[in-house]
């Protein structure tokens, strides 16, 4: 969706690079950084307690079309935010006269966030009197990742061992019995596999003949299908509503699932429309129970259970004609 | 510095070139012929007043013959000589070695210039290269003609040119080009502090392998390394008349001088011309006197004045050659105007030898390149040195990090540069006996951030010698993810350092590379020449890979779990399958444009894209302001106007059945903005107007 | 229901949402039922820092002072509680961003708290027994019923002064609009929506919360072409001030309760800049149209929800 802006904006792109990410002084390798993803991972295996870190970046802006336009007083900043800590941190970038770029540095201090900020840059200029407007934007943020490892712009749906009968998480031993447990109820969904459910984790590391491989695909496909199934109605129940009632796109992982799997489960309706829909059946009730077999069929096609039924079903009727010879 | 030439050696010169026997002369001085023949030979010198007679016999100052850095008689007649044919009839069709190659500028650029390097004369500093591109035409192109004495060669061309052969075609449309244009491309290759073409006219030595011989590579030093004895024939495939005029100033003294020593060669096919037949090359030159040589034409001493009228002369003493290509061209046919032959051969040096034209701090470069066009003798195209940086310039920073001592063990900023380096086990050679042991050679790998603007990245650069590329290898098994990086591997004298292993690794790479010098790989050579090469040389390539992946890769993860088999079906980031399809199913907002009018109302024209059906659709349109966060307020519609195949009933977009676009109208009510219009950005959306049929 | 002769642990502990949410049973969000404390506990991973600020019986006794005091009343517990409780709670926002201690205060520390305040009536028609929401207990930080007046306190306050904070909580509709706004994460933003608030209150304006609304609204618009950062520049707030507060739990005496406590020294925002962005908010504030109210928070008693402002009036 694009927004009209009730003055000039710009039409160029915004550039960010960082250049040099430090912890309390001490420069990081710059394999914590990668620019394909625009992701940069600050958790040291080394260095946990850390306090403050810095990252240091470099900004084009588009000059050309900055120099002939109706900008005047042009700043550049830094906007580091974090939605759990409430924190947002805004620098100003210096320009460099002579390579025409914008360069600074943004403070990172661990006490202010928790796992996962967000580095954005603007242009800001006054425009027809009106100072501090927002002129453009860069087209995609930089994620900072303090709890990764490996700079990674997209996260993984979490998959955990965890012994249910005898494990230290209380609250897991009523499930016992279960081979695995889907939990969306966290920040991220976490597939929880049962360690003393004997067989269940040699299973999914299948490897071997194909019949083992088959056996684990089926369960991997069931396991997937239950966890979106999870993950969709945990998404619509928790939707936000607009001004007029109307549901917004969540985000995070709520987005991508609602964003996959809605053309599944009501097909032909634009994303909003959709999202009105299912939000409307879910709170009055009307129309929920039909909407099952759709969500069932949306989750079992992300969690390729007909490819994987085909691939068992062809590895049974091989092992039982070898079986015959 | 000029040292004169011995007494016996240049008086039998002077004698050939005056037509003046032995006798004759001995007459003239009232002596003996035995007398003079002592001369000659060396067995004895003239008394000081008989080389006042002497001086006055050949027609010259007691100075000239003192010195003996002149010829007594300068003015011996300059002119083409045409190698006769075969007797046993054998037809040859022009220069082999020229016709190997497809003129292109990059390749003459990498060559002539690797020939430069290789010639360099201090090595405390560069070797400066300049290629000039002049284009001739008019009366500038007449005079050329004139001196180059192109009435000696037209017939030639003419009856060459009617060759079947490949040669033939060039030429003809070579002759033809330049016919019709009344113009012809000059292109010269100087350097500076290089060797020059030293040495004697016929047998070995520098001249002789350039100017005389087809495939001879003559190598003052076992730094060289490209496909020289080809290298040098890239200079006449450049030429589409198959000429190539030469000037060089001489590092060491030839015949008592080293300024101004100018050739010139063409090679032509076989070619009958007035009846007689004639093979091979042309040389432009004086006549030689030497009894073996008789008439073929030799290198001349030539004045200031006939090297500037054959645009040969040179812009200062300093040791080097000047080649001129008598209509260049760039058949590779990517370069055809001035500025774009002049912007190939820029690329071409800074592709090729961006490493050797690197300097550190306290370092020299190796070599400084340049360019320049002009025309008619004025410049078009002002001089300007090649910079390594504007192409290249993660690795020269690559480069030079290592020159100045200034790399990291690991990378932290983008500027940085890391530095490690790479065993290589050169083993024993194999007539060294069982004894022998290998030395352990410790190239040196250098890996920074790639640039933005680069085009290739994530390669690994390899070279040895004078900083040449041998190949560009693309590393294995770095793992996923890695950030772009450039990545340079100095190998042998590349690493500018002199131990013992460095001589045994330069050889040994040397004779792993095949004639292109593209790789190092198994040679018959190598295998000959040291036992165990083959497992040598991968485990080189694999200490490469595990080095860079020390300091590209990423840190090996723990945080990564779960099986792989449930990992993948469970993976957020891939779009649905089939969602474009359905995208289009159904009315999009294709773009808004408005403004706040007058009354502080935004005023908007709103464009749709639709899929046809037979039904109309009917939607609501919704303008929302732009928020910071959470919710977006709904603005009113104060008026809707359909604009283009619709109609509005009821504040509802109903669509013409059959169309694929539509327009309306809207102006919000200034009473439902949560905030002044002119604060606020505004977006618009369209629903399915509730109620209404699907 | 009190907390009198319940067993309350010692310390604060960690409990995870997952195990948080499966025992909010009907039986609980009515407060028939006292959430099962054992299991609760068993699921709750202790915290090993050993600091006096995790300590339970601090906040016990502030938290039964505040349905003491404020037994007819209610809503106005959350000024006078979002301070204190913020100052006896001491904590960085990365601790207070973990949803774990916040679910552990509401379903193990003070269940009766989270019931006293946020139950709605019984319903009239057919006696059904009145209940909480269930992100009361284990909600977002603008929802949960501690969490929204430690963040409020924290993003309202000026540095040590916690008298912003104050009014801020005086109004329900900075809680529970303003709250959930990135704008407030901007100091001068907070402190000048603060201010227009207060100078409202002053003049007697009538629907004081319609006004708070449009303000957000307004504000919330204005954000997206305004960058509030640069008219009105702000600090980082001081590491080493947060710090010492922080470490000054051990020794703290109880928070007052008729008096402001101090907040952590970290700075205070920039005078000009809550000035300019004073200025531009009243401004706002005197051109937005005060909209009518389409909805409630489900779990606001629809009574209490239209008489909010009349707190001010």
């Amino acid at each position: 969706m694009n927004t009209l802006f009730p003055y000039p904006t710009l039409v160029g792109e915004i550039e960010v690079r960082v250049k040099q990410v430090r912890i309390d002084g001490k420069p990081l390798s710059l394999s914590v950084v990668s620019r394909p993803q625009r992701a940069v991972a600050l958790h040291q295996v080394e260095r946990p307690n850390w306090e403050d870190g810095s990252i240091d970046l470099e900004v084009t802006l588009p000059e050309l079309e900055l120099a002939d336009g109706p900008w005047s007083e042009v700043a550049c900043v830094a906007i580091l935010t974090e939605g759990s800590t409430n924190t947002r941190v805004v620098r100003r970038l210096q320009r460099d006269r002579l390579s025409s770029t914008w360069s600074g540095s943004v403070p990172v201090l661990r006490a202010m966030h928790r796992d996962r900020a967000t580095l954005n840059v603007s242009a800001v200029a006054t425009v027809g009197g009106v100072a501090g407007r927002t002129i453009g934007t860069a087209d995609e943020a930089w994620i900072i990742d303090l709890l990764a490892r490996t700079p990674v712009r997209q996260r993984e749906i979490e998959i955990a061992e965890a012994d249910f009968r005898d494990g230290p998480q209380e609250w897991l031993r009523p499930f016992k019995d279960a081979p695995w447990l889907v939990e969306t109820a966290g920040e991220m969904p976490t597939i929880l596999l049962n360690s003393s459910f004997e067989g269940i984790t040699q299973l999914l590391k299948g490897s071997g003949n194909p019949l083992e491989k088959a056996a684990s695909g089926l369960v991997a496909a069931q396991i997937a299908g239950e966890a979106w199934t999870a993950m969709f109605h945990s998404a619509v129940a928790d939707l936000e509503l607009d001004d007029d009632g109307a549901p917004l796109i969540p985000s995070g992982w709520r987005e991508s699932v609602l964003r996959t799997m809605l053309p599944d489960v009501l097909p032909g309706l634009a994303l909003a429309d959709a999202l009105i829909e299912v939000h409307n059946r879910h709170a009055a009730g009307y129309g929920w129970a039909e909407l099952q077999s759709q969500i069932h069929f949306a989750a079992s096609r992300r969690a390729q259970v007909p490819k994987n039924l085909t691939t068992a079903v062809r590895a049974i009727t091989r092992s039982q004609e070898g079986a015959t010879r | 510095m000029q040292d004169g030439q011995e007494f016996g050696p240049w008086l039998g010169r002077q004698l050939r070139r005056q037509n003046m026997s032995q006798a004759e002369l001995a007459e003239r001085l009232g002596l003996t012929r035995a007398a003079v023949s002592a001369w000659i030979t060396g067995r004895a010198q003239p008394r000081a007043e008989m080389v006042r007679d002497i001086a006055s016999v050949l027609g010259t100052d007691i100075a000239t013959v003192h010195n003996r850095t002149t010829d007594a008689v300068t003015a011996r007649p300059v002119r083409w000589y045409h190698r006769p044919a075969h007797a046993d009839g054998g037809r040859e069709f022009g220069n082999a070695a020229a016709f190997a190659f497809d003129a292109d500028l990059a390749v003459l650029a990498r060559e002539a210039t690797q020939n430069s390097l290789d010639e360099r004369l201090d090595t405390t500093q560069p070797v400066r290269v300049r290629f000039t591109l002049h284009e001739l035409s008019g009366e500038h192109l007449s005079s050329f003609l004139s001196a180059l004495k192109w009435e000696q060669l037209e017939a030639h061309y003419e009856a060459a040119s009617e060759s079947r052969q490949k040669v033939g075609r060039v030429l003809a449309e070579g002759l033809r080009e330049m016919q019709e244009t009344n113009s012809l491309l000059l292109l010269r290759v100087d350097d500076y502090n290089a060797s020059g073409l030293t040495g004697p006219e016929y047998e070995d030595g520098r001249f002789a392998a350039v100017v005389r011989r087809q495939l001879d590579s003559h190598k003052s030093s076992d730094r060289a390394g490209g496909s020289y004895g080809l290298g040098k024939a890239t200079l006449w495939a450049t030429s589409r008349l198959g000429l190539v005029l030469i000037n060089s100033t001489l590092s060491e003294s030839h015949e008592g001088r080293t300024t101004r020593r100018l050739v010139g060669r063409l090679d032509l096919p076989w070619r009958e011309v007035n009846g007689s037949p004639y093979a091979g090359p042309a040389w432009l030159g004086e006549a030689d006197t030497e009894k073996d040589f008789e008439g073929v034409s030799r290198s001349w001493w030539a004045d200031e004045k006939t090297a500037s009228e054959l645009w040969l002369e040179r812009e200062s003493a300093a040791p080097g050659t000047s080649f001129l290509i008598v209509g260049a061209h760039d058949a590779a046919g990517d370069a055809d105007s001035l500025q774009e032959m002049h912007d190939k051969l820029s690329a071409a040096l800074a592709d090729n030898f961006w490493a050797a034209m690197t300097a550190g701090s306290s370092a020299n470069a190796m070599l400084e390149a340049s360019v320049c066009t002009m025309r008619n003798g004025s410049l078009v195209i002002p001089e300007r040195r090649v910079d390594p940086r504007e192409r290249h310039s993660a690795l020269v920073r690559a480069l030079r990090a290592y020159l100045d001592h200034e790399t990291v063990p690991e990378l932290t900023a983008s500027e940085e540069v890391a530095y490690a380096r790479v065993p290589l086990v050169v083993p024993p050679l194999r007539n060294t006996g069982r004894q022998a042991k290998g030395v352990e050679h410790q190239a040196v790998l250098l890996v920074t951030s790639a640039d933005d603007e680069d085009q290739q990245h994530s390669r690994l650069v390899c070279m040895r010698g004078s900083r040449m590329t041998v190949m560009t290898r693309r590393p294995r098994d770095l793992g996923i993810g890695v950030d772009p990086f450039q990545a340079v591997l100095l190998a042998g004298y590349a690493t500018g350092e002199g131990t013992e292993d460095v001589h045994a690794a330069e050889a040994f790479l040397r004779a792993s590379e095949p004639p292109e010098h593209d790789r190092w790989g198994t040679t018959d050579e190598l295998t000959a020449t040291y036992p165990g090469a083959s497992r040598r040389l991968t485990e080189f390539r694999a200490a490469m890979d595990s080095a860079l992946r020390e300091i590209v890769g990423r840190r090996p993860t723990r945080d990564v779990r779960g099986p792989e088999v449930l990992r993948t079906l469970l993976r957020l980031d891939i779009p649905a399958s089939g969602g474009g399809r359905r995208a289009d199913g159904h009315p999009v907002v294709r773009s808004v444009e408005g403004e706040v009018d007058a009354a502080g109302a935004w005023s908007l024209r709103v464009f749709l894209k639709i899929p046809p059906r037979e039904d109309p659709w009917l939607l609501t349109p919704v303008a929302k302001f732009d928020v910071r966060s959470g919710g977006r307020p709904t603005l009113s519609w104060s008026e809707l106007t359909a604009v283009e195949n619709c109609r509005i009933v009821d504040g509802v977009v109903v669509i013409d059945p059959e169309v694929r676009s539509a327009a309306f109208g809207g102006v919000t009510a200034v009473g439902s903005h949560p905030v002044s219009a002119t604060m606020a950005g505004v977006t618009v959306d369209i629903q399915k107007a509730r109620g209404a049929s699907a | 229901m009190n907390g009198s002769g319940v067993d309350i642990p010692d310390r604060l502990a960690h409990l995870p949402g997952a195990a948080a949410s499966k025992h909010l049973t009907r039986g609980v969000l009515t407060g028939q039922e006292q959430p099962p404390r054992v299991a609760l506990l068993r699921a709750s991973a202790p915290i090993a820092d050993q600091s006096a600020r995790w300590e339970c019986a601090p906040l016990r006794e502030l938290l039964e002072e505040a349905m003491r005091r404020f037994a007819d009343s209610r809503s106005r517990a959350d000024a006078w509680l979002a301070p204190r409780l913020h100052a006896t709670l001491r904590m960085s926002r990365n601790e207070a961003a973990d949803p774990a201690i916040w679910n552990f205060l509401a379903l193990v520390a003070a269940p009766d708290y989270v019931i006293w305040r946020h139950r709605s009536p019984a319903e009239a028609r057919n006696g059904e027994p009145g209940s909480v929401s269930p992100v009361r207990f284990t909600g977002p930080h603008y929802n949960q019923a501690f969490a929204r007046l430690w963040w409020a306190a924290e993003l309202f306050r000026n540095g040590e002064n916690y008298r912003p904070a104050e009014i801020a909580c005086g109004n329900q509709d900075v809680l529970n609009t303003a709250l959930r706004l990135d704008a407030i994460d901007h100091r001068p933003t907070a402190l000048a929506m603060v201010r227009v608030l207060e100078g409202l209150s002053a003049s007697g304006a009538s629907r004081l919360g319609d006004r708070v609304n449009a303000l957000c609204s307004a504000v919330n618009a204005a954000g997206s072409t305004l960058m509030y950062d640069v008219i009105a520049a702000d600090e980082l707030p001081d590491q080493d001030g947060l710090r010492d507060w922080i470490e000054g739990a051990d020794s703290a005496p109880a928070v007052p309760w008729d008096r402001l406590p101090d907040g952590p020294d970290d700075g205070t925002a920039p005078r000009d800049s809550v000035e300019t962005l004073t200025r531009l908010f009243d401004k706002f504030q005197a051109e937005a149209p005060l909209r009518i109210r389409k909805w409630q928070p489900a779990d606001e008693p629809s009574a209490q929800g239209v008489s909010l402002h009349k707190d001010y009036v």
